[in-house]
């Protein structure tokens, strides 16, 4: 077999593991709900659910596809799947990627690449898993003997220097890009009242339209 | 019984580790499928066993740092919604804020606030509806569109490799672009954690583990904590 034919047959079967799984654990997200319901007879009014469920889409709708979209080039496709069922994507799933692809010299879009950015966040969700099952059997106790600045320190500014980490490390390949993938969203952010959803999206297509004109005219390669 | 023990009574039932559990177990599920495929996958290509594993460990090693902001995270989030609830939403696709915004929503759509003494089982009901209806959102959409976004990269690729390289950074480096932003306004304490993580984690790459590869398993939880140190040693100076 092939480069590509073996790439076919892993997407195939990374598509028969994930469709099902992430829309069965749509669904099974309800059952405490149900229960809830069913226990205590409180079901509450259709009409208060779908407020609700208006107010929601109103705040995080857009993100449901722009997420997606804007990440599946450094996920993979069973990436995806995985990254979006576990959640801590940003912060996580793709710093832990990105940094196997670097370690073991894999080129994104190979069956290398998929195998390895795969194992990678397998195995960051089992550090995840362990951490929020140990945070429900010793988390208070630990929390009350840890200093106040550690906890202040982590709760406030773990998620932003790995931010600046993985952006460090994308930004030192492609300096050129990386200015505009900055000075887009903080102009963004500054001058325009847009939603997160429509900052994502100009910066992400925004950065990618700048790197194709410098591919291009061969400043990136 | 008032409102507020009834609700919080309920919300850490024993019963409810089992039927939250449920969802997390699928989530540990997917990802033994996935590493039995990648498995089975490097014999088929026969790849060095060694790279999956090494790629493993990575994701082990650099997702303690995050982790660990999770795990304080989820503290403070059990103490509002309960503990099976905090366990489901941040073992699957939540964020605690995501997840406490859901929460308010439902609050918000009965008229009271989250945690009072108005807020009686049938708003928790709601609250509870409202973040699995939102996480849904992600969950189908990837379940159904996931192999859409790989023929949309292909098109965008248009098969040139060498691009596809490129596309994929510069995707990586719109999405980080955006996360960084967000952290550079929140103030001067997230702003040195932004850059003091990527500066040590540009110079560890292209120092110390040049010289140590091995070392660069680690970069990423080295570069996180020293980007901590520096914010927490500035909040502490100007106190």
């Amino acid at each position: 077999m092939n480069e590509r034919e073996v790439l076919e047959q892993w997407k195939k079967s990374s598509i028969k593991i994930g469709t099902p799984t992430n829309i069965i654990a749509a669904l099974t997200a309800f059952i405490p709900v149900l229960w809830l319901c069913t226990r205590y007879d409180c079901w509450p009014p259709f009409s208060t659910v779908m407020t609700a469920w208006g107010l929601i889409v109103a705040s995080f709708g857009a993100l449901y596809f722009v997420e997606p979209i804007s990440y599946y080039a450094s996920l993979g496709l069973s990436g995806t799947y995985l990254g979006f069922l576990s959640g801590n994507i940003g912060n996580m799933r793709v710093p832990c990627a990105a940094l196997a692809l670097d370690v073991t010299e894999s080129t994104p879009g190979t069956i290398q690449a998929e195998i390895v950015s795969t194992m990678a966040i397998c195995g960051s969700i089992i550090t995840n898993l362990i951490a929020t099952t140990s945070a429900v059997i010793v988390g208070g106790a630990v929390l009350s003997v840890l200093p106040e600045f550690i906890v202040d320190g982590l709760t406030r500014y773990a998620s932003a220097a790995i931010f600046g980490a993985t952006f460090g490390n994308f930004a030192t390949k492609y300096p050129q890009v990386a200015i505009f993938a900055l000075a887009i969203p903080v102009l963004l952010k500054l001058f325009t009242g847009f939603s997160a959803a429509l900052v994502i999206l100009c910066t992400v297509f925004g950065t990618l339209f700048i790197a194709r004109i410098m591919y291009k005219k061969g400043i990136v390669e | 019984m008032d409102n507020v023990s009834l609700v919080s009574e309920v919300s850490n039932a024993p019963i409810l580790w089992l039927l939250c559990g449920i969802t997390v177990g699928i989530s540990a599920l997917q990802a033994a499928l996935y590493m039995r495929q990648s498995k089975k996958m490097t014999a088929q290509i026969s790849l060095d066993p060694a790279v999956p594993k090494k790629a493993f460990r990575v994701g082990l090693i650099s997702a303690i740092g995050p982790a660990l902001g999770v795990f304080i995270v989820m503290v403070g989030l059990m103490a509002s919604i309960g503990g099976p609830m905090s366990w489901l939403r941040l073992s699957i696709i939540g964020a605690a804020a995501t997840e406490l915004s859901a929460a308010n929503i439902g609050a918000e759509a009965c008229g009271v606030v989250l945690g009072s003494q108005d807020y009686t089982l049938m708003c928790l009901a709601v609250s509870w509806f409202a973040m699995a209806l939102n996480g849904a959102g992600w969950l189908v959409f990837t379940g159904v569109a996931t192999p859409s976004l790989d023929k949309l990269r292909t098109k965008i690729s248009g098969g040139d490799i060498n691009w596809l390289v490129v596309l994929s950074s510069a995707c990586s480096l719109g999405i980080f672009g955006y996360l960084n932003a967000g952290e550079i306004m929140k103030g001067i304490g997230n702003t040195i954690a932004v850059v003091t993580g990527a500066v040590s984690m540009v110079l560890l790459m292209n120092t110390i583990c040049k010289k140590y590869p091995k070392l660069k398993e680690y970069s990423l939880g080295i570069a996180m904590v020293i980007g901590m140190i520096f914010s927490v040693g500035f909040d502490q100076l100007i106190k």
